[in-house]
């Protein structure tokens, strides 16, 4: 078959009629061609391919229903000879015997290997899919197209006559489309059969085809009848529906060989191996000796293995692949990832075997979305159109007030400002400009009816300056800028707020948010870290809270003097004293860089979900409005798309070095 | 002895007491005694060499240190469920730290020596305890190490 | 080495602790190599066989049955002193078998239910395998075991490799030979998943689920297993009985019979 298929179009003149009555001398055909004829046959309640030695063996009018981990029959009501999807066996069970004899080792004398001369039957393959002819190409170029080959294989594929069968029907674990394997056949067939009302459309593929055909009482069909035929195909590829994003999960699993997903599939996965037996394309093998008592005679057996066997990747100096998420991650990277790079195909031709026959139900399509999803564009919502946003524009504002909080940290409350700066919310920032320096982003740290405060520590020329202003003076602003605290995250479940040094400050109109719309939530939580309890921001703020029953505040010191008798320790011991069911809490991070790194991975050691984690972003930023492009880090505009982010959304950018 | 029940119970309700198998909070019922401290007690002095191993039930203690020319600095605040005074349980005890109650607090307090004669001798107890110091102590390191990263700068 | 044959045959023994014999049968059963095997090695000690009684050392000692009485404590160390290879044989040998069920029971209770003079009855509260009192040189599951394996472990001796035991679940000697999964096709009951191979699928093969009896296999992950069942809607106390049986006391399912036990 392998040297004979010539993918031929669709083409009317091609095309014949044969009538269901006469299906039987099809099989006839065959057999006299020589051939044992393989094909679906009904046993233990299921559709396997067995020996057919007639039309009746065929489970006419029978179909199959399947999800992850079930398969049953059902009697369709018709009679429709192939009304199913795949079953259980593949044709791999032809082409690559479960177990076979490779070798005979003989020792008498001196020491002798031989091969077994390689005897193929001359089989025809009655009822091949779509899927399953793209799995015996997958499988082709695994043993043939490389450097060694197996002629056993070779052997077996020319010997074996393929009569493919269009799917006119789907299973809820199929998904061809998705891996661009059907459902439409389009080659590698020498028979092609699509069955309709009364019979069947015949297509030939090949001469071997050709000259089955030529015996049997075929006509040729009607424009209805070759309608119905690429009708009923079309209709199977509607109803498999929307194709999943398959294209360049191969490069999206490279980048998620840490992902801790994989744990979480390990935890359901028995290693049993059902889904690689199952798989038309897994090729794993080993090789058992057989030999008599005196080991002068032994026999190798070539059987089918799986690499989720414990011993695999074994050797005497260790095991290369020792936990159960190693060897499922093998599995389902090489199946999707690394075979393209070996063959230049995905391993899965989209057959929905692995999912129904595999006992705990685990359905790789689910796992692949877990741990590979396309990711979307981020959609951001819009708080209120910002005020001067455009390059170099900036609107005035009056600094009304000052307040110094700590001996580097002081408060600029400003008013007379853009409307659009009143409708600010809590975790925006807002471009900061001074006439001669450099602008600077700086949070908002309160938002009132008629003004907005801006706590600001002075670490460089502009914020020295900024602090050292005096009422009166006027400063530029952009904004509000940035994405805005999701509170909504926390809607029904425990609210907890973790701010380190200056950032309280982003934090504060959240706090406060938070405390006003207390009933939402099923506890609100603050634990604040500083330096020194002279470091600690908004005292006033923070000794109010602590005595109002709606927020519980923990405050710890680094370093404290005698006077301090608060908690002296480092912050992330504070979530030590969490009581709250940690998969119910919605965190909201900030602080320096490293505060807010140790605190995150805190809390997802404690169980909260990243996708609860919320966190503010610091970047170097000149516009504020994504256009010079200072503040990205991986694919995110740190000013447009954050500062405020979910754990989730960032995954590994958020702990990696230098993006 | 309804005195001791009181106290396993109070025990059993510590971050620390908590993992302890129930012979053991058992026994370290009936080797120590319950203590309250006034806020400014000194419960341990930095360098004392007889020291006391303690199990904090409520209230707050602040270990010290005093550092050249900026005096006592607090640098760890014990909160209730923690322990203090550990290496009590090691041969060559003295207290790295002073140990001072910042608040009316409560305690289980066991005599230093008491305590390793009993480990020495009580296998079992051994068994119990060392394991529970052990992720006590790891627990201190781990923080400490964040706050030797200076996490504020 | 002792050998008291010119042909240096290695000496076998076959030793019988709390067990129902049927896996020292099983060699026995071998009757098409039984003459071959008796020629090439020497069968001193095999009181089920023969009346031949020679003591120590021996080359290989099959070991059936589980230490469950206090002498068996002394007769196993004793026996493992006696042995350059010790080859456990059977569910009882290597996991401790169905008795050990009554791991998680009142023993004292339990004898004085069945016995009159529960007081003249010596046992051990735990029923144990071989491997956790001396070190198991190869193992052979199955209750009993399967004869193949069992013919695999006499060739390895004599040739000189390690037995060909493979640790894989029942599901692949299933699949292989093209026995349709009954779990997902029928929706029945079948330890197979957790169970290590040998049997060559025997009971799938006529259409009943895998009752275990080959034990876990090493490290396999029970929990997941117990879980499936129950969220396919098996009651706890049905997962137990698939658990609690002739291998209950593998050690990945103890903790399963345990909490399920609790449940139930």
């Amino acid at each position: 078959m392998i040297s004979d298929s010539i993918p031929r179009p669709a083409s009317a003149a091609r095309q014949l009629f044969l009538a269901r009555s006469d299906f039987d001398a099809l099989i006839g055909a065959l057999r006299a061609s020589g051939r044992t004829v393989i094909g679906p046959t009904i046993r233990d309640g299921a559709i396997v391919y067995d020996e057919i030695e007639s039309a009746a063996m065929l489970p006419a009018g029978m179909g199959d229903e399947q999800s992850a981990g079930r398969y049953r029959l059902t009697d369709r009501g018709d009679g429709l000879l192939f009304g199913y999807t795949v079953g259980p066996t593949s044709w791999k069970r032809f082409t690559f015997p479960p177990q076979l004899n490779i070798a005979e080792a003989r020792r008498a004398g001196g020491v002798a290997f031989d091969q077994p001369p390689v005897e193929v039957p001359q089989l025809a393959f009655l009822g091949v899919r779509a899927c399953e002819i793209a799995a015996l190409a997958v499988q082709d170029r695994v043993f043939l197209g490389g450097q060694f080959t197996d002629e056993d294989f070779r052997a077996r594929r020319k010997a074996a006559l393929v009569v493919a069968v269009q799917c006119t029907t789907y299973s809820s674990t199929c998904f061809c489309s998705s891996m661009g394997t059907g459902p439409a056949v389009r080659g590698g067939y020498d028979i092609l059969l699509t069955e309709i009302e009364d019979g069947f459309v015949v297509q030939v593929g090949s001469p071997s085809g050709a000259a089955i055909v030529t015996q049997l009482p075929t006509r040729k069909p009607t424009h209805a009848e070759t309608g119905a035929a690429i009708d009923s195909v079309e209709a199977v590829r509607a109803g498999l529906g929307e194709p999943l994003p398959m294209a360049g999960v191969d490069e999206r699993l490279k980048q998620q060989l840490e992902n801790p997903h994989w744990g979480v599939v390990a935890d359901r996965c028995v290693e049993c191996g059902n889904c690689t037996m199952a798989c038309p394309t897994c090729f794993c093998t080993a090789s058992v000796e057989r030999s008599d008592m005196e080991g002068r005679l032994s026999v190798t057996e070539r059987v089918w293995d799986s690499c989720f066997d414990v011993n695999f990747a074994r050797v005497a100096g260790g095991d290369f692949r020792g936990r159960p998420r190693d060897r499922y991650r093998q599995w389902l990277t090489h199946k999707f990832s690394s075979w393209m790079d070996q063959f230049g195909s995905f391993g899965c031709v989209g057959c929905g075997r692995c999912i129904a026959w595999c006992p705990v139900a685990i359905d790789v399509r689910e796992e692949l979305e877990a741990i590979a999803p396309v990711v979307p564009p981020v959609e951001r919502p819009v708080a209120v159109e910002p005020a001067a946003a455009s390059p170099g524009a900036f609107s005035l504002a009056r600094l009304a007030s000052v307040k110094e909080e700590t001996v580097d940290t002081t408060t600029l409350t400003l008013m007379d400002l853009d409307p659009a700066f009143l409708a600010a919310r809590p975790g925006q920032f807002v471009m900061v400009a001074l006439p001669g320096f450099p602008t600077v982003p700086i949070s908002i740290s309160r938002i009132g009816t008629t003004s907005i405060e801006l706590s600001i520590r002075a670490v460089g020329a502009t914020s020295t300056a900024l602090t050292s202003l005096h009422p009166g003076s006027r400063l530029g602003l952009r904004g509000p800028l940035g994405t805005f605290w999701p509170i909504e995250d926390a809607y029904g479940r425990h609210a907890v707020v973790v701010a380190g040094g200056v950032g309280l400050a982003p934090l504060r109109g959240l706090v406060e948010a938070l405390i006003a719309s207390r009933d939402r939530f099923e506890s609100v939580t603050l634990y604040y870290g500083a330096r020194t309890p002279e470091d600690r921001l908004f005292r006033d703020d923070l000794a109010r809270w602590t005595t109002i029953k709606a927020i519980d505040v923990a405050v710890t010191v680094d370093r404290a003097g005698v006077d301090w008798k608060g908690r002296v320790g480092v912050v992330t011991a504070l979530f030590d004293m969490m009581t709250q069911d940690c998969s119910r809490v919605t965190a909201y991070v900030v602080g320096p860089e490293r505060m807010m790194q140790a605190s995150v991975q805190s809390l997802i050691a404690k169980g909260v979900p990243p996708d609860r984690i919320c966190v503010s972003m610091e970047r170097h930023m000149e516009c504020g409005i994504g256009l010079c492009g200072h503040c990205q880090t991986g694919r995110f505009f740190v000013c447009k798309d954050g500062p405020v982010f979910r754990l989730s959304e960032l995954g590994d950018l958020y702990v990696r070095e230098g993006l | 002895m309804d005195e001791n029940a009181s106290v396993i119970s109070m025990l059993d309700h510590t971050w620390f007491g908590s993992e302890l198998a129930p012979e053991t909070q058992e026994k370290l019922a009936s080797l120590g005694s319950i203590m309250s401290f006034r806020p400014e007690e000194v419960i341990l002095q930095e360098g004392e060499e007889s020291i006391e191993f303690g199990i904090l039930l409520s209230g707050r203690l602040a270990l010290r240190t005093l550092v050249p020319e900026r005096g006592p600095v607090t640098i760890l605040s014990v909160e209730p469920g923690d322990v203090f005074g550990w290496s009590a349980i090691l041969p060559e005890a003295t207290a790295h730290s002073t140990v001072v109650a910042t608040e009316p607090s409560k305690a289980l307090v066991i005599d230093g020596m008491t305590l390793r004669a009993a480990l020495k001798s009580d296998h079992g107890l051994a068994a119990g305890l060392y394991p529970r110091v052990l992720q006590a102590v790891a627990r201190r390191l781990r923080a400490t190490r964040l706050q030797l990263l200076d996490l504020f700068t | 080495m002792a050998s008291t044959e010119k042909t240096a045959r290695p000496r076998v023994a076959v030793a019988k602790f709390a067990s129902c014999d049927g896996c020292q049968l099983t060699l026995l059963n071998l009757e098409e190599q039984l003459i071959e095997i008796v020629s090439r090695y020497d069968i001193v000690e095999f009181p089920e066989a023969t009346s031949r009684h020679q003591p120590g050392p021996y080359d290989v000692v099959f070991v059936e049955g589980s230490i469950s009485a206090p002498e068996h404590l002394e007769q196993i160390k004793a026996l493992r002193k006696q042995a350059r290879l010790l080859v456990t044989i059977g569910a009882c040998a290597t996991s401790g078998g169905i008795q050990a069920l009554r791991n998680w029971a009142d023993h004292d209770a339990f004898r004085a239910a069945v016995y009159e003079h529960p007081e003249w009855i010596e046992s051990l509260a735990m029923t144990t395998p071989v491997s956790e009192h001396v070190k198991v040189d190869a193992e052979l599951r199955g209750c009993p075991i399967d004869g193949g394996q069992l013919l695999e472990v006499l060739t390895a001796v004599l040739v000189g490799r390690r037995p060909q035991i493979r640790e894989e679940a029942v599901c692949r000697e299933c699949k292989r030979k093209g026995i349709v999964c009954l779990v997902v096709a029928r929706g029945e009951a079948c330890m197979g998943p957790m169970t290590a191979a040998g049997c060559g699928a025997l009971c799938p093969s006529y259409g009943r689920g895998c009752y275990g009896c080959f034990g876990a296999r090493t490290g396999v992950n029970a929990r997941a297993w117990s879980e499936a069942m129950q969220a396919a809607g098996r009651p706890p106390e049905e997962v137990w009985r698939l658990f609690a049986g002739f291998t209950a006391y593998s050690e990945p399912f103890r903790p399963i019979i345990t909490e399920l036990g609790k449940a139930k």
